[in-house]
């Protein structure tokens, strides 16, 4: 950290203009101000709850389709051919049609982060139901329990770890397009704010609002790790995390 | 419970077609209450025998009847015990023991507190209830098996089929959990209040202290060599070990496998 501020300020004593690079001291004091002011906080409230809201969307849509993909082949040889055309698509590319239907507001940022989230719970999902040890179903079916018993009490307990994993990889990825999405597609947030300083010429706080990119991304996967070593405390690893 | 195999074939069928018989004509009764025990060198199919009573298989040809009915699937009548425990990871000792009571057919109409007190007690026969908080990971290998005998005994099948359950502990975890087995089995009470037991092991030692009757298998396909009763009196213990009898039908099984077991060694 030290080190990279040091390359830093001596880059910016370098460059010596303040608007394409400003010293690190002008974007503490610019990211001190936003603070203070509450501003920063407002703007990426406003995106974080847009990723909440566009998890809960991808994982209502992801985690049921994978459950149904890794237990069905049929059902997977009918859907994996669509889910694996869409999904080198990245999200970004979505953002001009985006804009068409649903116009600048919070829809459009929710749209293409719940796009971008879904594929990899999806996978996740696959890979980890079809991962679910044989031996506990078999175990199940001599308890006699039913096939819709077995998927709640042993599928889907097996694959909580993967799905907490799939979730923190979808979280990464939703939270690298919704900077995209804000900066074109919405009235407010992060990504709106670092384009509106872009325009006002402020660097040091379009800078500020970049870091807070990175600040709210490490405390949403800090909180996803937080809630896998609470909801799987059996998992490898889980005590390490503790 | 009595289980009978009348000329039971097993061929599994590999995905380029080819057949590979895995099980032979296995003829065998399980009386009410008996406790037998299945030896052979490995790829004799006893596994197969015993997933295909379980209900997990289904024979080639042939018929297997529990209480003359034929099987046709799994059933809370025929409880398994895994090779490798098959405990639920995420479920804690007391609960991987409630698992089949809460979830499976066994439990309909008991109480949660009927549960729980048969948890406890279950818990209690097998050295268990000062575990019960503990996840598996937590626990010895040994301490696994006894979670996994809990869990099978808690609701009751009339039948237990046992794959190897001792095959992964040491020496000394496995002479114990053999007495208590036989213990828990009731071998100190009357013959009518035990259960049924179908018990795979290749550990010859353990058979014949174990066994009412020793069924010989031979592999390639998995026949029946011979079926060697076994009438040390019980309760056995360890002047049960040192009994020259016991020796005697070691030995004898021994030269029973010795050269399949030689070959299967050396090849």
């Amino acid at each position: 950290m030290a080190a990279f501020a040091l390359i830093w300020w001596a880059a910016s004593v370098l460059t010596d203009n303040p608007l394409l690079l400003p010293s690190p001291q002008a974007v503490s004091a610019a990211f001190a101000g936003l603070a203070l002011d509450g501003e920063l906080f407002t703007q990426s409230a406003l995106s974080v709850v847009r990723l909440l809201a566009a998890l809960l969307i991808a994982f209502a849509i992801a985690a049921p389709l994978g459950l149904a993909m890794g237990m069905s082949k049929r059902f997977e040889e009918f859907v994996d051919p669509v889910v694996e055309l869409l999904r080198p698509i990245s999200g970004i590319a979505w953002i001009p049609l985006g804009l068409f239907i649903f116009g600048v507001g919070q829809s459009l940022p929710i749209f293409i982060m719940a796009y971008t989230a879904t594929f990899p719970v999806l996978i996740g999902t696959v890979s980890g139901v079809k991962s679910v040890d044989r031996k506990l179903v078999r175990a199940a079916e001599t308890m006699g329990l039913s096939q819709s018993a077995i998927v709640a009490r042993v599928v889907v307990p097996s694959i909580l770890p993967a799905l907490l994993v799939s979730l923190r990889l979808g979280v990464a990825s939703a939270w690298t397009a919704v900077i995209a999405a804000e900066l074109v597609g919405a009235p407010n947030g992060l990504g709106y704010a670092i384009s509106w300083y872009r325009e006002m010429l402020v660097t040091p706080k379009m800078i500020a609002f970049i870091a807070m990119v990175g600040v709210c991304g490490y405390f949403c996967d800090l909180a996803l790790r937080l809630l896998a070593a609470r909801l799987t405390p059996w998992a490898p690893g889980a005590e390490a995390r503790r | 419970m009595t289980i009978d195999l009348q000329s039971v074939r097993k061929e599994f069928v590999a995905r380029d077609g080819a057949r590979t018989p895995a099980v032979e004509d296995v003829s065998l009764t399980l009386g009410e209450g008996e406790f037998v025990v299945i030896v052979g060198p490995s790829g004799c199919g006893k596994t197969t025998v015993l997933n295909m009573i379980a209900g997990l298989e289904r024979p080639t040809a042939g018929a297997i009847l529990a209480d003359g009915r034929p099987v046709t699937g799994p059933g809370v009548d025929r409880g398994v015990m895994f090779q490798d425990y098959a405990l639920f990871p995420w479920r804690t000792v007391a609960e991987n023991v409630a698992f089949p009571l809460r979830f499976g057919p066994a439990g309909a109409g008991l109480s949660g507190a009927a549960i729980g007190d048969r948890v406890d007690a279950t818990l209690t026969l097998v050295g268990l209830a000062a575990a019960r908080d503990k996840y598996p990971h937590q626990l010895s290998g040994g301490m696994r098996q006894r979670v996994a005998l809990a869990r099978l005994l808690s609701y009751e099948p009339k039948v237990l089929l046992m794959d190897e359950p001792l095959a992964a502990l040491d020496a000394q975890t496995r002479t114990i959990l053999q007495d208590e087995l036989l213990r828990i089995w009731g071998q100190d009470g009357p013959a009518a209040s035990r259960r049924t037991v179908l018990f795979i092991t290749h550990a010859i030692d353990e058979a014949v202290f174990l066994a009412d009757r020793v069924v010989v298998m031979s592999s390639h396909p998995g026949r029946v060599r011979e079926i060697v009763p076994v009438d040390l009196p019980r309760p056995r213990n360890d002047a049960t070990r040192a009994d020259p009898d016991f020796q005697r039908i070691a030995q004898h099984i021994w030269s029973l496998i010795k050269n399949e077991a030689y070959r299967a060694a050396t090849s």
